[in-house]
């Protein structure tokens, strides 16, 4: 597992107060039982963390965590 | 009317914000577009703007939160020196109950939609210092009358407005003139998503107003461009309600014929 995924997996379990083990790169939003302002407010601590950008209109295509962590992974790649 | 003026327009990627950013800029003002979730539709709008003219830049900045407000601003310095117009429009929120509203949301809708007005009306007060300038907060009728689930972004507006009557009287000596406008329901995307939401009944209770059609966001742009121009000077600290006849109208209305 890689750090920037660990990271994320805390940032998520502070903001959406859920369980670290719900966590798996098939969960969903839903899973997580995170509301719209979770979400927001998730990816602002991830731009803040990462130095990065997420805008909604790609924010709106992750369907489950994997997809997040590859997002936040390429975007971090692309700063390099 | 504007030309040559540097207008500010908070939220302005879509919606409201956009349909403001679009008029003041084809009056002839220089527009920042502010934006924070949708740098897709702040692009879209930027380069809207430039077809009419004038000069569009784009800053990404969180209303909400303190330190990216003095980041935009200082941009602003940096990069045209001086704001003639500040339009606070930027707007967040969820549906809740008031025994349902919990902390995180209060805070939330409070910092984006009221305190980013007294943090932004700070700092562009210095880059209005010596020419005046225009300060308009766009709020809605929420703020006054009771929307369902609306508590958090009505209580929310409503301090908006008390905002804009102290920063009205406080800026009067440095030709300042702050005023508000309040809208009832923009069928704009996050109009329709709060409608929709399963809070207003079906479509036939809000689709309307006694003018015969709903608000539409360039009739909150036409008085916002009025207000901040010098015919509007001496209207100080007041909300221009533009709802149709909506909140006049209690006990709803019908539209009948002349003579009927």
């Amino acid at each position: 597992m890689s750090t920037t995924e660990e990271t994320i997996k805390d940032i998520v379990v502070k903001i959406v107060h859920c369980e670290r083990e719900v966590l798996t790169p098939e969960s969903t939003f839903q899973d997580m039982k995170a509301d719209s302002l979770d979400m927001v407010q998730v990816l602002v601590a991830l731009e803040d963390e990462f130095g990065i950008e997420i805008p909604d209109e790609d924010a709106q295509k992750f369907k489950n965590f994997s997809d997040f962590v590859t997002y936040v992974e390429a975007r971090i790649a692309e700063k390099k | 009317m504007l030309r040559g003026k540097v207008a500010l327009v908070t939220g302005s990627s879509r919606g409201i914000g956009r349909a403001i950013a679009l008029k003041l800029a084809k009056e002839g003002a220089d527009i920042i577009i502010n934006f924070f979730r949708r740098r897709e539709a702040a692009e879209q709008t930027a380069e809207d703007i430039e077809k009419l003219g004038v000069t569009a830049k784009v800053i990404r900045a969180n209303v909400g939160n303190p330190e990216k407000i003095d980041e935009m601003f200082d941009t602003i310095l940096s990069s045209f020196g001086h704001l003639d117009i500040l339009v606070n429009n930027a707007a967040s929120g969820l549906p809740r109950s008031a025994l349902d509203l919990d902390t995180k949301v209060w805070e939330w809708t409070m910092d984006i939609n009221a305190r980013a007005l007294l943090l932004c009306a700070q700092r562009a007060v210095k880059l209005m210092e010596g020419r005046g300038g225009k300060i308009v907060a766009i709020t809605s009728l929420g703020s006054s009358l009771v929307w369902p689930g609306y508590i958090a972004i009505g209580v929310s507006k409503a301090t908006l407005e008390a905002l804009t009557r102290y920063l009205a009287i406080e800026l009067a000596p440095k030709n300042i003139c702050v005023n508000a406008v309040g809208a009832s329901l923009v069928p704009t995307e996050v109009g329709l998503a709060y409608a929709r939401g399963g809070q207003l009944g079906d479509d036939s209770t809000w689709q309307t107003t006694p003018a015969g059609r709903m608000v539409s966001p360039e009739d909150i742009a036409n008085v916002v461009a009025f207000l901040c121009s010098e015919e509007a000077f001496m209207i100080r600290g007041q909300t221009v309600i533009v709802d149709g006849g909506t909140s006049s109208a209690p006990f709803g209305f019908t539209h009948k014929g002349e003579g009927d």
